[in-house]
């Protein structure tokens, strides 16, 4: 998982087929060790998802704080096709150790 | 009659629940566990004359102490009041699902292993020799399948021998893994066995090492103070996490090596795929296919402006007909020129709004849009932003208050407020409906080389933005790359989609009908006048001209380009409300005769504007802050005055020069 990080630190995005080839490796591999980091706070998922929506005609200028989105903001539970993102945890201590 | 307890311990979805309710049935209860809010499954049931109570632990990843559900568990299972722990792992996955087994190691509790959802991995194409991994761990280890009545056989049995035999886990080889790890050995060294009851030294010095807080804490009460001391100092020099989870995943790929047996995949990409995250066709690639898109968008919006110019041929008829029943002059005028040309207008641009929505829903149900994410990652990196901040810019590309609203995903406040700063020059759907619109009519089937240069302006916009605001808002600084897991390639859901599509365009229907009608209107009355002499804003225009001749517009066009910063659907109506009311005189004897001539927005335009003008004022417009609303949505979301109005002004003196810049460039042209 080092090698996993260390990789990343060039700034460039790698998906997870990328990243298996990159670390000789299997895709399968590449995903547990991404639960791994995410589950010891090493890296997070990304909210793709605005949370709740403000000024539409849909909620009549009252918002949605309940991170809802009116039908016409986005679509039905949001943008689901977007994958997944997970972006490395600076000043974690895991981070900072390697 | 004996009694034994066993605990069920497993990840989410190891089939941990099935098994419970199969050995239980109805016999079970559900509590609390003691002053916390995690939920406690009990249950029992007989076998072979023995009475054994269930206690089905929460579902949870590993044994860290990430969650009060983790803590709870493994606190349960150090203190010995279950007999034996039955641990269930996927077979489908065993890499992946072993890791709680691997965690799990260093509990001086008896325990077994089911090789659970057998059949699935057996469908995959799966071998495994649980025999093989028996003998390396030393205990029990049955493939199993809680959904196969047949199966449970086999599962009483070893839980009887895990039972008889006090089975342990051999953890040898574990332990030889985490010996490489610097400080490793210094820690176990300096820990008592039973410091902690339940649990090896070694265990507790890998927690140690994770910075797991709650096993310090009861470690610092646990030994004397000059250990504790030493350990932590040897913690904070020390390799962490990542150090001991790869020697868990490193001890399950030993204990599987061998006993595992699959048709090896090996890591392909689809064509596509090749060439988006390809270093160098991705972004040549992803440009094309946004471009494409805008262009494809063109074509669902037909209908809708089809419609358009319907409403605008029955403009001419209701004019005459109210003109035949004696309605006043004035009414006549408010109906036709103010209400009939305003609804043409915003049906032509909902037209646009509807294929804009489609064709970039349609890219994102597609899965397309995580790729264009992807490849602009590096590039937001350059800029100072997350890849995460390309989604409010393709947003704006619909309206620039959504991408206002999306950039609230961003958590640093100077990347929020760039981000937002960058979006606004992202043309929206309103001027997506204008651009076209103007551009067709003054250089025909060149509209399309427009669409490309208004393009190609906006990333040179964003990249020179950037650099003024970046500055004050944000570090470039060296940073991680993101990991990313793109969706497959899928064919869209319609009826969602459609949904979403048609929700979109009559929510910008009820804004945009609001906008027009009172721009158009007010607009329309600033430059009545019943004499013929023009308006109040005909006076003001003919002064400010010389100025605005500077930027390539006439008095009429920039006072368009003024309006659309209000909203930039109102930008046509406004033009078609002046160059209607500056010759009002000759439209109403046009249309009493029949001729309406002026009454034809495309003549009247091109009789009224230069080519270079069009240019200069499709660029200022386009460029022009979105509108009051989205200018609403910056403040709201960046929550600084000062900040909103440096956009703005910017924005403003921006298109401005782009205006100078086109239009001189038109000059050279025509």
């Amino acid at each position: 998982m080092e090698r996993l990080l260390k990789l990343l630190e060039d700034g460039h995005a790698r998906t997870l087929e990328l990243l298996a080839m990159e670390l000789d490796t299997n895709v399968d591999d590449v995903k547990r060790q991404i639960e791994y980091l995410e589950n010891m706070g090493v890296i997070k998922r990304v909210a793709l998802q605005p949370k709740g929506c403000t000024d539409c005609s849909g909620c009549s200028g009252k918002g949605h704080s309940d991170g809802n989105t009116c039908k016409g903001c986005l679509p039905d539970g949001g943008f689901k096709n977007m994958g997944e993102m997970w972006e490395v945890v600076k000043n974690s201590r895991v981070v900072d150790s390697i | 009659m004996s009694t034994a307890t066993i605990a069920l311990l497993g990840q989410p979805n190891s089939g941990k629940s099935t098994l419970f309710n199969a050995l239980t049935g109805m016999r079970q209860h559900v509590g609390n566990w003691p002053g916390k809010t995690v939920e406690k499954k009990e249950g029992n049931f007989n076998h072979n004359g023995t009475e054994y109570m269930v206690a089905d632990l929460p579902g949870s990843y590993s044994l860290s102490a990430n969650s009060d559900e983790e803590v709870i568990t493994r606190d349960y299972i150090a203190s010995g009041d279950a007999d034996v722990v039955c641990i269930l792992a996927d077979s489908s996955q065993l890499q992946r699902s072993l890791f709680m087994l691997a965690d799990y190691a260093g509990i001086d509790v008896p325990c077994f292993l089911l090789l659970n959802m057998s059949d699935v991995a057996k469908n995959q194409g799966k071998t495994i020799d649980a025999g093989a991994i028996e003998k390396k761990l030393g205990i029990p280890v049955i493939p199993f399948s809680a959904t196969d009545t047949k199966s449970y056989d086999v599962f009483y049995k070893a839980l009887g021998r895990a039972i008889a035999d006090k089975t342990k886990l051999n953890v040898d080889s574990l332990k030889k893994q985490y010996e490489s790890i610097k400080g490793y050995q210094e820690i176990c060294d300096l820990i008592p066995e039973n410091a902690l009851p339940g649990y090896l030294p070694m265990w507790i010095a890998v927690k140690a090492l994770e910075g797991d807080k709650v096993v310090i804490a009861k470690l610092k009460a646990a030994i004397d103070a000059d250990s504790f001391k030493k350990i932590e100092e040897i913690r904070n020099n020390a390799q962490g996490a990542v150090a001991t989870g790869g020697c868990k995943f490193a001890w399950i790929d030993d204990v599987l090596d061998k006993a595992v047996r699959s048709q090896e995949k090996k890591v392909t990409l689809s064509k596509l795929d090749r060439i988006y995250t390809s270093k160098t066709w991705g972004k040549p690639a992803v440009i094309l296919t946004v471009l494409l898109g805008l262009i494809a968008s063109f074509i669902p919006a037909l209908p809708l402006m089809g419609v358009g110019s319907a409403v605008l041929a029955i403009k001419e008829p209701i004019m005459n007909a109210l003109n035949s029943i004696g309605c006043p002059e004035f009414i006549v005028l408010v109906v036709g020129d103010v209400i009939i040309q305003s609804f043409s207008y915003i049906f032509k641009m909902l037209g646009f709004v509807f294929g804009v929505t489609l064709v970039f829903g349609l890219l994102e149900e597609a899965g397309v849009m995580a790729r264009i994410s992807y490849v602009f990652d590096n590039t937001m990196g350059k800029l100072g932003l997350q890849g995460k901040s390309v989604m409010p810019f393709l947003v704006s590309f619909g309206c620039t208050m959504g991408g206002a609203a999306g950039a609230r995903v961003i958590d640093n406040w100077g990347q929020k407020v760039l981000t937002i700063a960058l979006a606004w020059a992202v043309p929206c759907g309103a001027a997506w409906a204008t651009i076209p619109m103007l551009a067709s009519i003054f250089f025909g089937p060149g509209a399309v080389g427009v669409i490309v240069a208004i393009l190609f302006t906006m990333l040179i916009h964003m990249w020179i933005t950037a650099k003024v605001f970046g500055g004050k808002l944000v570090k470039v600084e060296d940073r991680y790359g993101m990991i990313m897991e793109l969706p497959p390639y899928h064919k869209p859901k319609w009826g969602s989609l459609f949904r979403y599509v048609f929700a979109r365009t009559k929510e910008t229907f009820v804004r945009v009908t609001k906008v027009i009608l009172l721009v158009c209107g007010v607009f329309w009355l600033l430059s009545y006048s019943p004499s013929g002499e023009g308006g109040v804003l005909y006076k003001i225009g003919v002064a400010i001209e010389p100025v605005t001749k500077f930027f390539g517009m006439p008095w009429q066009l920039f006072l368009s380009y003024v309006a659309s910063a209000v909203g930039k659907e109102g930008a046509i109506g406004v033009i078609s409300a002046l160059y209607n009311g500056g010759s009002f005189g000759e439209a109403f004897t046009a249309s009493m005769n029949g001729a309406a001539k002026a009454a034809n927005f495309n003549e009247m335009m091109l009789a009224n504007v230069t080519r270079p003008e069009a240019l200069a004022f499709i660029f200022a417009m386009t460029f022009n802050m979105p509108c009051v609303v989205a200018l609403a949505a910056t403040y709201q979301e960046t929550h600084s005055a000062k900040w909103t109005a440096r956009i703005v002004l910017y924005y403003t003196a921006v298109s401005l020069i782009l205006a100078f810049i086109a239009y001189h460039i038109g000059m050279l042209i025509w």
